[in-house]
């Protein structure tokens, strides 16, 4: 079941890829997946090619995959080892979502932090406080780790 | 509860002036007479269920909705039902929607599935459904037979059971106990299943409790949520009805909970200090007797009299000197004859009345100070306790041992064992005393307080003076002592337990 869900959506990115990722499995296992983000225009991540990995459970799509950052960013709901605070990847989890709508998600939060619930408690004060520093701070993790 | 108190007392006054109370028959209401009285009964799971059933029915008939609704509703509303039949007669709609029976929002995908008919695919699966193998809860998002299965098997084994809730996203529509069933498919599963939903319900109905035991089924019942002891009839476990943990009376819930989240963080500073400062008395002493070392053996004390070595091999805190019969308490190391009267200093902390003008350093000397007080004297009750229990064993085998010699039979010496039932029965409450003292604020009423606790706390250890030496002759006074001990015990839960 898993793995017919999962042939299933690699097709269907295929076939129509989103504008903003791309995801391809990690020697032809299709239950360990690597995906790129573009960095969002108008955010302190633009021209960054952020890469994620994504690990299919046994059971997907009943629970939610393991996706978390391999590059270093610079943001409020991701950790020093890239792991993404997002309610949708544990309990809010719905088998109806899919790789593509969770990377359209993690586009959305690089573009939209959520200080309120923060994994990094320092870049969200900062979030807060001095837009300015956190911006260019961003940009240059971006510029350091995320640009080839 | 104010009832049945009621009653009672118009039956006393009845029988008080009908002529019929007898005076000299101790009228015995367990009710009035004893403050830890508290009713329960112990039900086993199949009682439980007989129990549940019977609420379900009877709102299931009221409010003509199926049995699985109305569980699911009685879950939601803990068991409430007057308030379930109120709130459903004046608007259904609104209770549904409020415990995540329908949607919050009306249903849109139904429409789209009748349209699609035999195109529809499942959103999950992705695979095309037929109408006949497709389900809905009432949001109407529809997937196949499969995937529902699928989806209670994942949260089953995750431990989920009343709180499932449907597959689409962000939907929070709870799929009720005659939906998920008949879905599951392995008899294994089904049987998870009920026992979580049982353990659900069972925490959520206000009057019911899971005996807290290791591996016991008993559940018990009791009329109102009270901070009182209860006896499981099954596992024999104590504790308190109302957080579960080991009974704590006077201390309430909360209180009992702060001290032993203190005992635990603070349990290494409290040790180094005690150490560090017994060793200090220790150094002085160190020269005469043989000694075995204090850090190594905790029930070791020098006689501060004749600076022998002593041994506590008793619960008793009232200590003889072996060798020159100095009496003094292992608390304190004072005196004991400054115990025995009624003003008994050793249980009280006398806190520094100018502390507010000190430092804070020695502010911070003297919180640690009074919490050491009361920490030592709690764990030395504790350890009392426990020795009090090898105690027991030694009273067995001398009543054994008086019996065979002839002096007196089973039954005459019945009361010794009685005394130290009673005796742990009274230093467990005493033990508990110290946190309810640590917590209290200075006042006539911690005054009051710690004068019944210093009452208590002499009588106990006559008590225990006692029967660690009774003999036949000494029935009388013994019995006698015990009856001040639990009038002492009696008085102080009355005025000071709260639950």
């Amino acid at each position: 079941m898993a793995l017919k869900r999962i042939n299933k959506e690699m097709r269907e990115l295929e076939r129509d890829p989103p504008g903003q990722c791309s995801v391809g499995p990690i020697a032809n296992d299709p239950f360990h997946c690597q995906a790129t983000i573009i960095g969002p225009t108008g955010t302190p991540f633009e021209g960054g090619l952020f890469d994620l990995r994504i690990d299919f459970p046994d059971d997907y799509p009943f629970r939610p995959p393991k996706v978390w950052f391999t590059t270093k960013i610079f943001h409020p709901n991701i950790s020093d080892r890239g792991s993404i605070c997002l309610d949708i990847l544990s309990q809010n989890w719905s088998p109806t979502l899919s790789i593509s709508k969770v990377l359209l998600i993690i586009c959305a939060l690089l573009t939209d932090p959520n200080p309120d619930d923060p994994w990094r408690k320092d870049i969200a004060e900062l979030y807060v406080n001095d837009r300015e520093k956190y911006e260019s701070t961003a940009r240059e993790w971006t510029a350091q780790f995320a640009t080839a | 509860m104010s009832d049945e108190e009621m009653e009672f007392s118009d039956d006393d006054y009845d029988d008080y002036y009908g002529g019929e109370y007898d005076g000299d028959v101790d009228h015995v209401d367990p009710q009035k007479n004893d403050p830890e009285y508290f009713h329960v009964a112990c039900l086993t799971d199949t009682e439980v269920e007989r129990l549940l059933n019977e609420s379900v029915e009877q709102l299931s008939n009221s409010i003509q909705v199926t049995p699985s609704l109305a569980k699911l509703l009685l879950h939601m509303y803990n068991w409430n039902q007057i308030e379930i039949v109120a709130g459903y007669r004046q608007d259904c709609h609104k209770m549904l929607t409020s415990v995540h029976i329908k949607p919050a929002t009306p249903p849109q995908q139904m429409t789209n599935n009748q349209q699609g008919e035999s195109e529809a695919t499942c959103p999950v699966c992705l695979a095309p459904m037929s109408p006949d193998y497709a389900s809905h809860l009432t949001c109407g998002h529809t997937f196949c037979k499969d995937c529902w299965s699928m989806h209670f098997e994942v949260q089953i084994k995750q431990g989920m059971s009343t709180g499932i809730e449907c597959m689409g996203n962000s939907c929070q529509v709870l799929a009720p106990e005659d939906f998920v069933v008949p879905l599951l498919k392995r008899p294994r599963l089904k049987e998870k299943y009920q026992q979580y939903a049982f353990s659900d319900y069972v925490r959520s109905h206000p009057q019911l409790r899971f005996c807290p035991g290791p591996n016991c089924n008993i559940v018990i019942q009791a009329k109102e949520c009270r901070a009182k002891r209860v006896t499981c009839t099954a596992c024999k476990s104590q504790f308190c009805y109302k957080c579960g943990g080991d009974y704590h009376a006077p201390t309430d819930c909360e209180t009992i909970r702060c001290w032993l989240t203190k005992c635990a963080d603070d349990s290494e500073t409290a040790n180094y200090i005690s150490a560090h400062t017994k060793d200090v008395n220790i150094d002085s002493f160190q020269a005469v007797g043989p000694c075995k070392t204090v850090g190594e053996y905790e029930e070791i004390a020098y006689c501060p009299k004749c600076h022998i070595c002593i041994e506590k091999n008793g619960g008793c805190n009232h200590m003889q000197c072996f060798n020159c019969k100095h009496d003094f308490c292992w608390m304190c190391l004072g005196c004991w004859k400054t115990h025995g009267s009624e003003y008994y200093e050793c249980s009280r902390y006398k806190e520094n009345p100018n502390i507010a003008h000190e430092s804070a350093h020695a502010q911070a000397r003297e919180a640690l100070k009074k919490y050491l007080h009361y920490y030592e004297r709690w764990e030395n009750h504790s350890k009392s306790l426990k020795l009090e229990e090898e105690t027991l064993a030694k009273i067995r085998e001398r009543i054994q041992n008086k019996v065979m010699a002839g002096t007196g039979t089973w039954i005459d010496w019945q009361y010794l064992l009685d005394a130290a039932a009673l005796l742990a029965r009274c230093r467990y409450t005493l033990q508990n005393t110290y946190p309810f003292a640590y917590y209290l604020e200075s006042g006539p009423r911690k005054d009051l307080f710690e004068y019944q606790q210093a009452q208590l706390e002499a009588e106990i250890e006559n008590l225990s003076w006692k029967i660690e030496r009774a003999e036949m002759t000494d029935r009388g006074d013994l019995e006698n002592q015990m009856d001040i001990v639990e009038k002492r015990r009696t008085t102080l839960l009355t005025d000071f337990l709260q639950v």
